[in-house]
């Protein structure tokens, strides 16, 4: 008898540790991928794209979904709508799981999904951008407790291009080149640029597109100096959403981990170095074959400031050391 | 005669340990079998002080696909993408225990971000209501933090620290967070979609990411006059890769 009520609290005690815990705390973690799907699509055509869904964390029920988003800002950023709208039609082909069905899905789990995406006769050319998510169901509200419940949607974009004959409008320009200065001068109505010559420089580069297709545009940043020295930076092939504009990267200074790292708000270029007079910066891009190429140009100053000041105090140092030293020996 | 016992053993570990290795892409179970799986061999992340190179050979999928009447580029070194996108919260109970007037409660959860992909990601947090009890009639307003010269707003963080300052808003600290949150004290109230406020990044990166983690910290202050009651609401964080 004695054995038994050791036995049963060893196991109330194991379950108490090993299971109570895991019921208040849900883990979350999904991925997906493709992470972009570019499609271009005739009118009453389809296509199928098989999609990853994977459970890294706790076990959890979860439901597809899609919905348009629209771009928003400068950065790439994205809004994703609440309502479904637009011509394009999706369904998952998947035997047992349907669009906004939920189904769940154990730890270290995948699922595939198959989106079809089907263009109607009589959709009107251009442009349908959509995300593909699955969202986790809510779970069970803290009775008596003040809480909130955190609903994660995990999202694939899909840009879909219809066309009737393969051809698509293509159009953009250089909205700004523009540089972040540590010191603005302005002298006689214009307005000077100026930074200190070990300051990293700051350069974005904004893209507008006009037509009605998304563009990849391609180009360069070039760096004059006014002694000569040049400096070549390679635009990254980032799609542009139509009737849009983004602040582009350029490669490779756009990549500086530190500066990443930091909350310094992203630019297109970072550049570093020692700078010494007048800079200019052009940037050369074209939005796709056949069209003409467009130039922007900004201009900056950079001075030795700091070993100006260093210069200086040194040189009053030096002269009081020589004064004091003459002092010294007349005495 | 030791040399060719040691030599005997070791062959014996290496023949399956060869044979694991050779084999092709085949899945098996006791439910199915795959002809075609796809192997990757050759992957991989170097680096040096310069650059970041990512690499893959080896994937079936990687093109851009056409034929009549569509082209679908997808695949994950077509888009440069090594790394599937992955979202993870550590906790999607924020339990802010039970509410004691002028005194604030808070709570936090652990957000993470990996992508290896085309670049750029985001993540956009909105509240589906206020903070309300089951039935609705009472309300936490949203936080304006301290209110005068520290008001903040859904886009805009401020100092909230003060007891007689009520609502509910958040902060954020870690990998990629908005600017304004300087520092612990700095707080925005959640957007509300009730409203048909926008959804707010609380979160993104413009550069090839790996891994980010940021810290949301929950925050409620109540006033004494609140009605006693069970408050709670629904944050919903969408996380999507950049187009």
């Amino acid at each position: 008898m004695n054995k038994q009520h050791v036995r049963t609290c060893i196991i109330s005690i194991v379950i108490f540790l090993f299971f109570s815990s895991h019921a208040s705390a849900q883990q979350l973690t999904l991925s997906i991928t493709p992470p972009l799907v570019e499609a271009v699509i005739k009118p009453a055509k389809s296509v199928l794209i098989a999609y990853t869904v994977s459970n890294l964390g706790d076990p959890l029920i979860i439901s597809p979904h899609v919905r348009p988003f629209t771009a928003q800002g400068l950065r790439g950023d994205i809004v994703v709508r609440d309502e479904f709208e637009g011509p394009i039609r999706f369904n998952l082909e998947n035997s047992n799981i349907k669009l906004t069905d939920e189904f769940f899905l154990q730890s270290n789990e995948g699922q595939q999904l198959l989106l079809k995406i089907r263009v109607p006769e009589g959709t009107p050319e251009g442009d349908y951008y959509y995300t593909f998510y699955v969202q986790n169901a809510l779970g069970k509200k803290i009775e008596g407790r003040d809480a909130a419940q955190s609903l994660a949607l995990v999202g694939s974009n899909i840009l879909i291009t219809v066309t009737e004959s393969g051809n698509v409008d293509v159009g953009g320009s250089i909205g700004e080149i523009r540089i972040r200065p540590r010191q603005e001068l302005s002298l006689f109505g214009k307005t000077y640029n100026i930074f200190e010559s070990t300051d990293i420089i700051p350069v974005e580069l904004i893209l507008q597109n006009t037509g009605r297709h998304l563009v990849k545009p391609h180009g360069d940043i070039i760096l004059e100096g006014s002694l000569g020295e040049q400096a070549k930076f390679s635009v990254l092939e980032q799609n542009i959403l139509s009737q849009s504009s983004r602040i582009v990267s350029a490669t490779p200074s756009a990549v500086l981990n530190s500066l990443s790292q930091d909350k310094i708000k992203p630019a297109s270029l970072y550049l570093s170095g020692f700078f010494v007079g007048k800079y200019s910066l052009t940037a050369n891009i074209d939005f796709g074959l056949g069209t003409e190429s467009h130039e922007a140009t900004v201009t900056f100053y950079a001075f030795p400031f700091k070993l100006m000041i260093a210069g200086l105090v040194a040189l009053v140092f030096g002269v009081i050391i020589v004064k004091k030293f003459r002092q010294d020996e007349l005495s | 005669m030791k040399i060719l016992t040691t030599l005997l053993i070791g062959l014996t570990f290496c023949i399956p340990i060869s044979r694991a290795h050779a084999q092709d892409g085949t899945m098996r179970s006791n439910q199915f079998r795959v002809k075609t799986g796809n192997i990757n061999f050759g992957s991989g992340a170097p680096t040096s002080t310069n650059y970041n190179l990512g690499t893959t050979v080896g994937q079936l999928a990687a093109n851009e696909f056409s034929s009549s009447g569509y082209v679908v580029k997808a695949g994950f070194q077509y888009v440069h993408s090594i790394i599937p996108f992955t979202f993870s919260i550590s906790d999607t109970s924020i339990d802010l225990g039970a509410l004691t007037p002028q005194t604030a409660s808070t709570a936090t959860t652990d957000l993470g971000v990996s992508f290896g992909g085309a670049g750029q990601y985001q993540v956009t947090a909105v509240e589906v209501g206020p903070m309300s009890t089951q039935s609705g009639s009472e309300t936490i307003p949203d936080t304006t933090c301290n209110g005068g010269a520290q008001t903040c707003s859904e886009s805009s963080a401020d100092v909230w620290d003060s007891t007689t300052a009520y609502g509910f808003g958040y902060n954020m600290s870690g990998d990629g967070v908005p600017a304004d949150f300087t520092d612990s004290t700095y707080y925005r109230p959640f957007p509300d979609s009730t409203a048909a406020e926008n959804p707010q990044v609380v979160m993104s990166s413009t550069n090839v990411t790996k891994s980010q983690t940021a810290t949301v910290t929950f925050k409620a202050n109540i006033s004494n006059i609140q009605p006693a009651g069970s408050y709670s609401t629904v944050i919903k964080f969408v996380a999507t890769p950049s187009y």
